[in-house]
């Protein structure tokens, strides 16, 4: 297992490589240069010249033809130095207010956290439990009405949940804050994305895991438990439950680097200082250097999570093994 | 499934929605002090987040609103005097002149204090003429990357020189500024001399704009790069908390300096009552909250509920603000909510690239464009009518507006346009390409832009490619002249219309602030000559005829000047619109009671 463990991780080298080099192109070569939004209104050439410098902008992309050998052209390079910078997590200063981007991170992903682990929690079991109630009443009107309603909820566009939340919920009704207020505590600028992010979660979700029940009880194992003459309580928690472990063990754990991520929408709406909206100003100020460190920590958690679900998978399914 | 198993599903939600909703109800229990009940707090909202509070480095309007509440500089504008008067601040009084117009003394009032902090070790620091000559060089030592050097490039003694001697500097704390600068002087501890290259009479206006505002060397040095989080001023209020993406919390400045409301205004400012506080010491409120809100359905239901004291109106809400007439709609005067309208010195345009092969060299085509935009259709359009058309590119809140400048102006006229094509097309043998703009946004209203404008270009016989992109590319297109027309504005810094003449002056081509690459010797030695002069009606007329001249020429087609409506509650007194200050939350005073009383509600 160990050496399993190993190769896996060593795998995250050329993917995470990947990312980079794609971030790189996406934000460098193909979108070109920022230092005009660096710079400001006006900027002579000479402050250009001189952010371009400061920034390391004025290097070349990948090689510097001037230079030789071939190792010296590469290393005095932008791409180099991107590379430097992720791997030693220096990802050095915002571009748009000079704050190291550390300091953003540490402080953003407090609060996306505090909206999407519970979003999570909260989606997954209530997820996880109408499930169980619409595959036992299969073809019936149960099924049927929530069904419908899963679709529904997922045709909506999140922004919809959002607004009605919003106008409903806090505007109108007062039942809660309308947005992040500085004398509320964490809970209660929360509550209602997080109650909207589960809502809007809730369809495909609903979907996803009645199809994973209703395949488990298909089996012929829960005929053969049924026909023992275990109870419904026995074999929907005993065996069907833990059975259906693998697909909601990979959409849950698959789920957590998200969570880092925050919400995008959510977080905007609300004025939670996450890194949703940390991550959604970046994208609109091209402040790529703030792009590049989130989807650099987000590859690598997302290839760590990829591994821990692997594990996981072992845990719950003994005839899993690891070659 | 037995009833067993419905219960134990239904128990496990139960607990879930319970859990979740303890925690809620919890918190509200557990809610912290918050903020004292006697103190007067302002609430504001910004539109975008704050990237410094470092006034040297300060390049956009959310941040400059934000420090200007904090950093005061050598003048300001009258609160309440309209058109727009120069007042000292910080100076004791106007500057004296010299006969050349090339020489600035000021003297600066005595017993001013930089807030108390740490880096001055205990010690009360005053303000000193030598305040004002550090900072002015540290805008201009490059290592420091100001987005704020235009302000004094190429117009100070020696400054220049300066700049080019930091470019040898490794590093921005490698830079002495104890080296001279022959154009800043400090004649003493209270006097300052400025010595222009050149006769540069808008230097009082960049004495009242905040990147000129002084900051303390000992401040720069003690925090380094962190001194954007420490903003260290002389203004009315400081710096509580900056929780960066979320708010910005300001209490009063117990150093500041004794500064009373205007005693003298417009007429008709005792009747709207904004001389009630006159002569009273400022500021009136304890504390300034500015929180960051950047949709618009939070900001417009906030400032319903009362949290924000005033808000603009968005564009979705414009229906529900403002009934016809353009006046405030019965729901929110019934809720004692006030409704203020004023000019904008800004103005909005299709330019040309000059440069352009095609478009440079064929006025009758660029004369054709600014006949097939119907403005008041784009106005009713696109701006909920919060605007006026535009003729030419001074604004009418500008003294030198010309008010007959309608009959020099290109109006919306089909058939012109249409005998202007086909001129354009004999002197482009005979066809006209398809023609491009840049848009800078890939929003969906540009893209409502972009119809639009197609289809006006359509109705005269020409075809309009819109090449959509986001700023950052928009700017670099700009910068290297790469772009046949562009979609752009531009709103004064000073109340002069030579801000707006020298987006046309031919020595500020791109990247300079002359995006339309329009060079004309003669409007050249018309603005080098108005530039120079002291307000006066010869100048005024040299102005207008400057502005008839790029009519003529047409390197820009003139869609509209902005009118910016704006809303507040009642509790708020003495909120009186003024477009080129900033640190305004000192004039503003909050009945707390009255407000308590509308939120309760």
């Amino acid at each position: 297992m160990l050496s399993y463990i190993i190769r896996r991780l060593l795998y995250t080298i050329p993917i995470v490589f990947g990312v980079m080099l794609v971030t790189f192109l996406l934000f460098n070569v193909v979108r070109g240069d920022i230092t005009d939004q660096i710079a400001g209104k006006a900027a002579s050439a000479e402050t250009r010249a001189e952010i371009q410098e400061a920034y390391g902008l004025d290097k070349p992309l990948f090689f510097d033809f001037k230079q030789s050998p071939f190792t010296k052209a590469f290393w005095n390079s932008q791409f180099v130095n991107h590379l430097f910078s992720a791997a030693t997590f220096d990802f050095g200063s915002s571009y748009k207010d000079r704050e190291l981007i550390w300091d953003k991170i540490k402080r953003g992903a407090g609060p996306s956290l505090a909206l999407t682990v519970p979003m999570l929690i909260g989606t997954v079991v209530i997820s996880i439990s109408l499930s169980l109630v619409v595959a036992y009443f299969r073809g019936r009107w149960m099924d049927y009405i929530l069904v419908l309603i899963s679709i529904v909820g997922m045709s909506l566009p999140f922004l919809s949940f959002i607004l009605f939340g919003q106008y409903f919920l806090a505007f109108k009704w007062g039942l809660f804050p309308v947005y992040f207020w500085p004398d509320l505590s964490v809970w209660q600028y929360t509550a209602l994305p997080i109650l909207i992010g589960i809502a809007a979660g809730i369809g495909g979700n609903l979907r996803f895991y009645r199809t994973v029940m209703l395949d488990e009880l298909r089996n012929d194992y829960v005929r053969t438990a049924y026909a023992k003459g275990l109870s419904s309580r026995q074999v929907l928690f005993k065996h069907v439950l833990k059975n259906a472990m693998i697909p909601i063990i990979t959409q849950v754990v698959l789920a957590i680097p998200f969570l880092f991520l925050g919400s995008l929408l959510l977080e905007r709406f609300f004025g939670i200082p996450g890194l949703g909206y940390l991550m959604i100003d970046a994208i609109g100020s091209r402040d790529y250097k703030i792009i590049n460190a989130m989807v650099y920590i987000s590859a690598i958690l997302f290839v760590v999570f990829n591994l821990i679900t692997d594990i996981c998978y072992a845990w719950v399914d003994p005839r899993v093994k690891f070659d | 499934m037995d009833n067993l198993v419905l219960k134990r599903i239904i128990k496990t939600l139960t607990i879930t929605v319970l859990a979740g909703g303890g925690i809620y109800v919890l918190s509200f229990l557990l809610r912290s002090g918050g903020i004292p009940e006697n103190e007067v707090v302002i609430y504001s909202a910004i539109g975008s987040k704050i990237d410094s509070l470092d006034p040297g480095n300060i390049g956009d309007t959310s941040s400059s609103s934000v420090a200007s509440q904090i950093f005061e500089c050598l003048y300001d504008y009258h609160y309440l005097k309209r058109p727009y008067q120069v007042i000292p601040q910080l100076a004791e009084g106007l500057p004296s002149v010299s006969e050349d117009g090339k020489v600035y003394t000021i003297r600066i009032k005595q017993g001013i204090y930089f807030t108390d902090d740490p880096c001055f070790e205990g010690q009360r620091r005053e303000l000193t003429a030598a305040d004002f000559i550090y900072s002015w060089k540290r805008l201009a030592n490059i290592k420091y990357l100001s987005r704020n050097w235009w302000v004094f490039d190429g117009k100070i003694d020696g400054l220049d020189d300066f700049r080019e001697y930091t470019k040898s500097c490794k590093s921005m704390d490698e830079v002495d500024y104890s080296r001279p600068v022959q154009g800043l002087q400090a004649l003493d501890k209270y006097t300052l001399q400025i010595t222009l290259t050149k006769p540069w009479p808008q230097i009082l206006y960049l004495l009242a704009h905040l990147p000129t505002a002084p900051v303390a060397k000992e401040a720069i040095d003690y925090y380094g790069k962190s001194i954007i989080n420490h903003p260290i001023g002389t203004g009315p209020f400081v710096l509580d908390k900056w929780n960066r993406g979320s708010y910005i919390e300001m209490v009063r400045n117990k150093c500041f300096h004794d500064e009373f409301y205007p005693s003298e205004g417009q007429p008709e400012d005792l009747e709207n009552g904004y001389l009630a506080d006159a002569g009273k010491k400022l500021p009136f409120a304890d504390r300034l909250f500015f929180m960051l809100i950047q949709e618009d359905p939070p900001m417009w239901f906030l400032f319903l509920q009362g949290k924000l004291d005033a808000s603009g109106i968005p564009k979705d809400n414009f229906q529900q603000a403002i009934q016809e007439g353009q006046t405030l709609s019965r729901e929110l005067a019934e809720k004692g909510i006030t409704l203020k309208t004023f000019r904008n010195p800004s103005t909005y345009w299709i330019g040309f690239n000059m440069e352009d092969p095609l478009l440079g060299s064929n006025k009758p085509l660029r004369q054709a464009i600014a006949c097939c935009i119907d403005k008041k259709r784009y106005i009713d359009l696109f701006t909920n009518n919060r605007a006026e058309v535009a003729d030419g590119f001074i604004p009418p809140l500008m003294k030198s507006y010309d008010p007959d400048i309608k009959e020099k102006g290109f109006g919306f006229d089909i058939e012109r346009g249409k005998k202007l094509v086909e001129q354009a097309k004999q002197l482009n043998q005979g066809s006209l390409p398809v023609l491009t703009l840049a848009m800078p946004s890939t929003d969906v209203v540009a893209r409502q832009y972009g119809q639009f404008y197609k289809k006006s270009f359509k109705e005269i016989g020409l075809e309009l490619e819109v090449d959509y992109m986001d700023w950052p590319t928009y700017l670099g297109k700009m910068h290297q002249k790469d772009f046949q027309m562009f979609q752009s504005g531009w709103v004064a810094d000073y109340p002069d219309a030579e801000n707006f003449l020298q987006l046309f002056y031919g020595k500020n081509v791109s990247p300079g602030p002359n995006n339309f690459n329009y060079v004309d010797p003669e409007f050249d030695k018309l603005y080098e000559r108005a530039s120079a002069m002291l307000d006066t009606p010869e100048r005024t007329q040299l102005y207008r005829q400057a502005e008839a001249m790029i009519i003529e020429e047409c390197p820009a087609v003139f869609l509209l000047h902005g009118v910016a409506f704006t809303l507040h509650h009642s509790w708020v007194e003495n909120y009186k619109p003024n477009t080129f200050q900033y640190g305004l939350s000192k004039f503003r005073r909050i009945d707390v009671e009255k407000r308590k009383a509308y939120r309760y509600k």
